[in-house]
């Protein structure tokens, strides 16, 4: 392999930032692709969004938002008065509580057994079975619980009402319909879409624990709770972090769901701030979506804050 | 130099191309890039060139039209090519959204020429408001508007002006299973003339044991309240074109829809799973289930469910029940055609439309008699229907003529831009007595008017 000498020169002041400079000019090329993208798919809209806030854009009357009155915060204090919005925010708040210990729990149960289980192949197995449902499109997903869930032809009502009894055609449960079944029977269908793929993180943080700390906690004496939260679960914590902070998130801002199972009816417990926010922008009236996007930012900001304080609650205490 | 780049340049020299090095490539990428840049330009010019010179008639049609006329791709649109260039494509709309017609006719430029699709009460109010579409009057002939059903011609009509080609007509209409009508002990070829009478005969289907149901009806509010309302009374309206509901009919509709509460599913009030909740109602699993003998919703839903059955042909169909002395009406709506204001080829667009509503093959299989297929929409023109009453076509449904007759009394929901949405608002009030969450209907109803135009006037206060 034929080399260069390496020139070993004394850095200067000029010499150095010109050999900064012209790392710099031929490292940037490689960066716009990534850059064009952040800019334009993620930046750029979330300002354009904060901007159209402060105008009173609506999309059947306005040419564009530039063409639209500024209006300063007019959106965002009606906003905070408006009670469509402030009961969003609580339906959304309600959901998030019921889902979200259930997300975060169960695959780190099921993610403990299995890698217990000694037998390599069986563990693969079970590995694969969990994965299925994280296989399968949204879309899909929706439409098969939609039809697990309804009351005329659905399997659960069926066995509920035909096979066991348990229930008659009147007071069968209404698993999407009714206020207080609504919100746990979304949460069980996102807690099965989700178990495979959240248990693959728990068992890759469970690699990474030393066995030998789980048999000088057993030769200590240690009971199998105290090992799981003395050892298991802290070591756990920055895997948790990421998947609460992450499965918060699309807790709070869920909508797909919700405008599948309970349409835009307002008293639905599914009218959440982000179906009101996109019912606002894209169907009702004028469709107002300055105002629809104060909406948009106000739970976005209740999100943040709630976000930052999930950091500090899981910070390293080392 | 570092050892790193050191390497990369051995590498490019040895691997790559002789002599090349790492400022070389760099020079060559961004040159190669300016290049596609430049070329790509370049077509883009070609492509709006190419735009600006007369192009194919370009109708756009909402899927489901497609779906259920599946002869309009394959067989009409070939023929009309025959003489005329035709672009027909598949419109980007889900639900009832508009948007993209919207963003195009603010920049003042239109992909398409007419939209097949829009429903008069639903989409029309908008469309106008935004001035994305613009009359027909200058365009279609006065033969085709001199035909079309009276109460038609005026649905399309908004300020004087026709805004709709009316194409497909859906009714509200009651069906019912024979089948189940008579294990119940009831006369399955008899009509329950009054809301009592059908009352009457759900409630002995479901104590015979004939099925768990005995009447179904869709909740959403265009689908049920109203129709039902018109057949006290068809002027519930308010001056600004808004659906009174604080009306004594409205009033009368919703006591009804509490008896029918009575015999059907608990879940009928339930969103639908697609569309937003408006479509695969609870009412069309129960109906298409063979679990309910009476079904209220527009003709197109018990044809495509009895389609289903292993005998379609217990299917039966007639107007609304009425009250003795009501006016005995109905809703009915006309999806029809708008013109885009910054489309071309309006006139050619006008003639499209005629040849589409005119050709029999439509109505065919619209109003087959075998319901298997049948999509059940009616014709809007007077011509049609006299030649048919004069010498039934042998492919022809008994029930078209039953369910053409409602037209002499039925009237559409006023075209206004909250003209779908304000039963969509108003649903949870008027449901809060469906429920028994509210005792007085007047009450439940007042509310639910009170919501609708606080939510107008919030959009309006701009």
């Amino acid at each position: 392999m034929a080399s260069r000498a390496v020139t070993a020169r004394s850095p200067s002041g000029t010499a150095a930032l010109w050999r900064s400079t012209t790392r710099f000019a031929r490292t940037w090329p490689y960066l716009l692709p990534a850059l064009f993208f952040f800019v334009g798919w993620q930046l750029f809209p979330i300002v354009r969004t904060a901007w159209i806030s402060f105008t009173s854009f609506s999309f059947l009357l306005d040419d564009s938002p530039e063409s639209a009155s500024w209006v300063w915060f007019d959106n965002y204090v009606d906003a905070v008065q408006d009670p469509l919005v402030r009961e969003g925010l609580l339906k959304a708040a309600i959901f998030t509580a019921i889902f979200l210990p259930g997300m975060i729990f169960l695959p780190m149960v099921i993610a403990v057994l299995v890698d217990r289980v000694a037998n390599q192949r069986l563990a693969a197995t079970y590995r694969v079975i969990l994965l299925v449902p994280a296989m399968i499109p949204g879309p899909l997903i929706f439409l098969l619980w939609g039809w697990m869930y309804s009351n005329g032809i659905g399997p659960i009502n069926y066995v509920l009402v035909d096979v066991l009894g348990v229930y008659d055609l009147a007071n069968q449960p209404t698993w999407l319909g009714s206020g207080n079944l609504t919100f746990l029977s979304l949460a069980m269908m996102e807690w099965w879409w989700g178990l495979g793929f959240h248990t693959m993180f728990y068992l890759a943080g469970l690699s990474t624990i030393p066995k030998e700390l789980y048999e000088s906690a057993r030769v200590d004496g240690a009971s199998e709770w105290r090992i799981f939260w003395k050892i298991t679960f802290a070591r756990l914590r920055p895997i948790l972090l990421v998947l609460v902070v992450l499965r918060f998130g699309t807790a709070y801002a869920l909508i797909d769901e919700y405008i599948l199972t309970g349409g835009f009816d307002r008293s639905k417990p599914t009218y959440t701030w982000t179906v009101y926010m996109w019912d606002t922008a894209f169907q009702v009236g004028d469709q107002n979506r300055g105002y629809a996007a104060a909406v948009g930012w106000l739970g976005t900001l209740g999100m943040l804050v709630v976000v930052l304080w999930l950091f500090y609650a899981f910070r390293n205490r080392d | 130099m570092t050892d790193d780049r050191v390497e990369f340049e051995d590498f490019l020299d040895e691997e790559v191309a002789p002599g090349l090095t790492r400022g070389e490539l760099i020079k060559r990428g961004a040159g190669a890039g300016a290049a596609i840049w430049g070329v790509s330009t370049l077509f883009g010019a070609g492509a709006a060139f190419a735009g600006t010179q007369a192009r194919a008639l370009t109708p756009t049609f909402y899927q489901w039209i497609y779906g259920l006329y599946p002869d309009i791709p394959s067989k009409i649109n070939k023929d009309y090519a025959k003489k005329v260039k035709l672009d027909a494509k598949i419109a980007p709309v889900q639900g009832f959204g508009i948007d993209r017609f919207v963003a195009e006719a603010k920049k003042k430029k239109s992909t398409w020429d007419v939209y097949v699709g829009m429903t008069p009460f639903v989409e029309m109010g908008s469309l106008i408001d935004s001035g994305t579409i613009e009359p027909w009057d200058p365009y279609i002939s006065k033969s085709v508007v001199n035909d079309l059903i009276p109460s038609i011609r005026a649905e399309a009509t908004y300020q004087g002006k026709i805004w709709s080609f009316p194409f497909l007509l859906d009714i509200i209409i009651q069906a019912w299973n024979g089948e189940l009508v008579e294990k119940a002990g009831l006369d399955p070829d008899r009509a329950p003339k009054t809301w009592d009478a059908l009352i009457a005969n759900a409630k002995k289907v479901v104590s015979s044991g004939a099925a768990p149901y005995g009447a179904v009806f869709d909740a959403h509010g265009w689908r049920s309240l109203a129709p039902i309302a018109h057949t006290f009374n068809t002027n519930v309206y308010r001056p600004d074109g808004l659906f009174d509901f604080t009306h004594p009919a409205v009033v009368q509709a919703l006591e009804v829809m509490k008896q029918l509460m009575e015999v059907a599913p608990k879940n009928i009030l339930e969103e639908g799973k697609v569309d937003g909740g408006v479509n695969t109602t609870p009412d069309e699993e129960a109906f298409a289930g063979r679990q309910a003998a009476y079904y209220i919703k527009y003709q197109n839903a018990p044809t495509r469910f009895a389609g289903t059955w292993p005998d379609p042909s217990v299917l039966h169909i007639a107007g609304l029940p009425k009250k003795p002395g009501g006016a005995g009406g109905t809703v009915f709506w006309n999806t029809g055609a708008a013109l885009f204001k910054y489309g071309q080829n309006k006139k050619q667009a006008a003639d499209y439309m005629s040849f589409l509503t005119h050709d029999v093959r439509i109505w065919q299989h619209a109003l087959g008699k075998d319901v298997r297929g049948a999509s059940g929409q009616l014709s809007p023109y007077k011509s049609d229907w006299a030649k048919w009453k004069k010498s039934p076509p042998d492919w022809m449904a008994d029930w078209a003529f039953t369910v053409q007759n409602e037209l002499r009394t039925s009237k559409a929901i006023r075209t206004h831009s909250f003209g779908l949405t304000q039963f969509v608002l108003g649903k949870p009030a008027w449901e809060a007595y469906l429920k028994g969450d509210e005792k007085n209907p007047k009450r439940a109803l007042a509310k639910a008017q009170a919501i609708v135009l606080a939510e107008v006037k919030k959009q309006r206060k701009k």
